[in-house]
């Protein structure tokens, strides 16, 4: 008998998503739920579980969306997730969304789930893509075969999902069992015979973790085996690596691939239907080509820096700032205040150098706003065509050098639209040391989207050598602390094993809302900090700390740096939000406040601080206090060392841009 | 044991004929059989080996049989030490053995599954057989590394040596297992496989660890 903390399956109301990366489980999820979570061309997207509310049930069943797994047998951080979920969460039901282009592996996680014994349905999903190149399966043949309903969907436009919530709430734990061969079954028995009654999952799965060596059992074991059935259940398994070795994982694998296989060979495929020439695989192909690839992204980085940088930075900033904020809502609201407030304190209080519109909202509206809103279209676009994994074949020799794989490019390209954002999708990388390194760079080299933006624009007055000089230093930066990194952090780097995703055509739809999320999250992280430095700078303003601190700071603002004794506030605030930091020195440039020299150790200083209060507390969050307070210390005295470095040399060359 | 014996012995000579001193003398000196002399006498009289005085020389069937052997000997030298990294003092013990037992189509298949290897891991050259003439029609070697096997054609994997029991787990759970079937794409800037409808990158010394037959 179970015990009572472990509910009967499919009790619980709750309904969780399994299933490989990148097969549109968030898609699944939104469709369920109506809530976003972020969908993207490429694995390992979502990296936590997101719940959310079934809208067909009046919210009385909850849905689970998890990251993507190759196996349950966690190789990774994410993974791991999965499948502590499905042991937590007992008595859920389970639908696992399957790419019907490779059902090969979807059936691997299959079998698994079917060994946990949990109540499970397939979605077959991507059936219009597995149609067009002919590899569609019969799903009607499937569903015999296995004993598991299925049906095909295409989750993108909502064709299928419709049927899946009344399908699984009559779904039942599959009788679906495989043979590994005589001694792994045999061994599975012995085990099986050791695991106590009030297991979270079925026996013969955690007998087969056990078995294949997963370490991230400990914990469970440690609190629900008894030590001498731990001792006996350590013999079954040396017997087995004695007479098989240590790779019974493996074996495992190939006996479900075996399986598979025959499965397959003898269900038929749907006919294909017609289609010409593929372009956009063609393209996906040319994108990680030797030859044509570099110029690809070239030009991918081109039309960037035009949308964002042209479009947002200059255009839509001077559209907004100098026109709707400078002509029209700051004016306006110094008329209204020198009318309705009577005393000065308040009317600086919102309209002065440190006011709440003239300073907090026109830097959050008008400055920051139009960039990171371009940037994350833009980007939005690069995610969802599924070029960014074919970046990672592009540096993956380079990423190499500082320890890391071509993996880590996802992360790191992503911290240009949100650094604390990027900081958790490290979780994709799958050693200690590779996230370590990417999250430090994260948090020296790589500005946030809004940060870009703002630097673009102030370089973009400057001129390309000053640019490109920015450019190379913050390149030069991010690799030599990486190398340094991947020589000083212990442990190892992991294999280089990306799935590359299909070339898709984004779908407007997703574009929007996902741009639309992410700049609701913008607002909602960055303005109260906005606000916040504001007020700090009014407050220390007032009392006249701030001279007093930009006394303070002068030795090294001015003495080191060379740079007016004003910047020390954009300093200041930029220890809350770099970007906030930089907007503070976009301002002065624009006032003439900056020579050229000036405006780049300003801004190669200030990429190189901590991003954000945000980011901190997230690395606080995935590495723990000492890692977060190590970091903190290296960066900030870092920059200012790589600040005064550039100051000096570029005065002993006499070069002034 | 005969048979054995007459074996080790045309070895020799075979050897000491490399070095240039295949004399009498010298073979009974280095031999580690019993009885050498007993052996060498019936070798001369099934026809194998002429003695005159104290020079050996192989006739045309001694010839033949002892190149059989010195070739299965080197072949499994090649193959233990040079694929598997066995230690040579591991190796040479099974190496006396395989030359004893390797049929001619095992032999070739180890040869031509080596690429037809011309020396063995001492330096020393290693007789061709049938297949080898071949190579020069049929360039490729039947089993390759991945990482040599042509781009866009599609291969079965044979077997996978990898460094880690854990690259074992992850490939394996991409589908990627003796059996499947893939095509290579790209080398550079990464290699780039296709295995059913999955595209994967992967290492370089990842797809040196795959090896794989054409099909």
């Amino acid at each position: 008998m179970r015990s009572e903390a472990v509910a009967p399956p499919g009790t619980s109301g709750k309904v969780i998503l399994v299933g490989n990366p990148n097969v549109g489980k968030s898609v699944v999820f939104g469709y369920l739920t109506g809530r976003y979570v972020t969908v993207s061309n490429y694995p390992g997207t979502t990296v936590e579980i997101t719940r959310g509310d079934a809208r067909e049930r009046d919210g009385s069943v909850e849905v689970i969306d998890t990251p993507g797994v190759y196996s349950l047998l966690p190789m990774s951080e994410d993974e791991k997730v999965t499948r502590d979920i499905l042991m937590a969460e007992t008595g859920a039901r389970i639908i696992q969304v399957c790419d019907a282009k490779n059902m090969r592996r979807s059936l691997m996680i299959t079998i698994q789930l079917a060994e946990m014994e949990v109540p499970l349905i397939l979605a077959v999903n991507m059936a219009d893509e597995a149609m067009a190149r002919g590899v569609m399966p019969r799903v009607d043949e499937l569903e015999k075969k296995i004993g598991i309903p299925a049906i095909p969907t295409v989750a993108v436009t909502k064709k299928g999902v419709d049927r899946l919530m009344s399908l699984s709430e009559r779904s039942k734990p599959p009788s679906l069992r495989i043979s590994y061969g005589e001694k792994i079954d045999s061994a599975i028995a012995q085990l099986e015979q050791l695991i106590p009654d009030t297991a979270p999952i079925g026996k013969r799965a955690l007998a087969l973790m056990l078995l294949c060596g997963d370490d991230s059992l400990t914990p469970w074991l440690a609190g629900n085996v008894r030590g001498d059935s731990i001792k006996e259940m350590n013999a079954i398994r040396n017997l087995m690596v004695e007479e098989m070795g240590e790779d019974i994982a493996y074996r495992v694998n190939q006996m479900r691939l075996q399986w598979i296989d025959s499965l397959l060979g003898g269900l038929g495929e749907e006919p294909a239907e017609s289609r010409g020439t593929d372009w956009p695989q063609a393209f996906g192909r040319l994108a990680m080509d030797p030859l044509y690839g570099l110029p690809i992204l070239l030009a991918v980085l081109f039309l960037a820096y035009e949308f964002v940088g042209v479009l947002g930075a200059k255009f839509l900033v001077d559209l907004l700032e100098g026109g709707l904020f400078g002509k029209g809502i700051v004016p306006a609201a110094v008329w209204v205040t020198e009318r309705a407030l009577p005393w000065p304190l308040a009317r600086d209080f919102l309209v002065g150098p440190y006011g709440m519109i003239s300073m907090a909202l026109s830097y959050a509206i008008a400055i920051v706003l139009p960039i990171v809103g371009t940037f994350f279209l833009g980007f939005g676009i690069l995610e969802d065509s599924g070029y960014l994994p074919r970046l990672a074949v592009m540096v993956d020799r380079v990423f190499k050098r500082i320890g890391c794989n071509g993996k880590a490019v996802l992360p790191m390209i992503l911290g240009l639209g949100c650094d604390t954002m990027a900081t958790l999708t490290t979780r994709i990388l799958e050693t200690r040391k590779e996230r370590i390194i990417v999250t430090l760079l994260l948090a020296l080299g790589i500005p946030c989207s809004a940060q870009l933006g703002v630097i673009l624009g102030m370089l973009g007055k400057v001129g390309a050598a000053a640019t490109t000089a920015w450019l190379v230093i913050l390149i030069g930066v991010i690799l030599a602390v990486g190398y340094l990194a991947s020589k000083v952090i212990p442990g190892e780097s992991s294999d280089f094993i990306l799935e590359i995703p299909p070339i898709r055509m984004p779908l407007l739809g997703n574009l929007v809302v996902k741009t639309m999320a992410r700049i609701e999250w913008y607002l909602r992280e960055a303005v109260p900090l906005f606000i916040l430095g504001t007020f700090l700078l009014f407050v220390a303003d007032r009392f006249g700390w701030l001279l007093l601190l930009q006394k303070a700071a002068e030795p090294i603002v001015v003495g080191v740096l060379d740079l007016p004794p004003k910047t020390a506030e954009a300093f200041l605030i930029g220890f809350l939000r770099r970007d906030y930091g930089a907007a503070g020195l976009f301002d002065m440039a624009r006032a003439g406040l900056l020579t050229n020299l000036q405006v780049l150790v300003s801004l190669v200083t200030i990429t190189l601080f901590i991003p954000c209060l945000a980011n901190f507390l997230v690395i606080v969050k995935e590495h723990g206090y000492k890692v977060a307070a190590g970091m903190a210390i290296f960066i900030f005295p870092f920059a200012i060392l790589v600040g005064a470095l550039v100051n000096f040399a570029a005065r002993k060359a006499g070069i002034a841009f | 044991m005969t048979e054995y014996g007459h074996d080790e012995i045309l070895e020799l000579i075979w050897t000491l004929r490399e070095e240039n001193r295949s004399t009498k003398p010298r073979l009974l000196e280095c031999s580690e059989e019993e009885g050498p002399e007993l052996l060498l006498d019936e070798l001369a009289a099934a026809g194998h080996v002429e003695v005159t005085g104290d020079d050996l020389r192989l006739t045309r069937t001694g010839d033949e049989r002892a190149r059989g052997i010195i070739r299965r000997h080197r072949l499994a030298e090649v193959l233990l030490q040079n694929l598997f990294d066995l230690d040579p003092t591991q190796t040479e013990s099974s190496a006396c053995k395989f030359e004893h037992i390797l049929t001619t189509p095992v032999t070739e298949s180890v040869c031509t599954f080596l690429g037809h290897p011309p020396v063995c891991p001492h330096g020393r050259p290693i007789p061709r057989g049938a297949c080898c003439d071949r190579i020069r029609t049929e360039i490729q070697p039947m089993v390759t590394r991945l990482s040599d096997a042509a781009l866009g054609e599609i291969v079965r994997i044979v077997f996978i040596t990898p460094k880690s029991r854990k690259r074992l787990e992850k490939l394996s759970s991409l589908g990627i297992v003796p059996g499947s079937r893939l095509r290579l794409l790209q080398r550079n800037p990464s290699y780039v496989l296709q295995i059913g409808e999955t595209t994967v990158a992967v290492d370089r010394d990842i797809t040196d660890e795959i090896y794989v037959k054409r099909t």
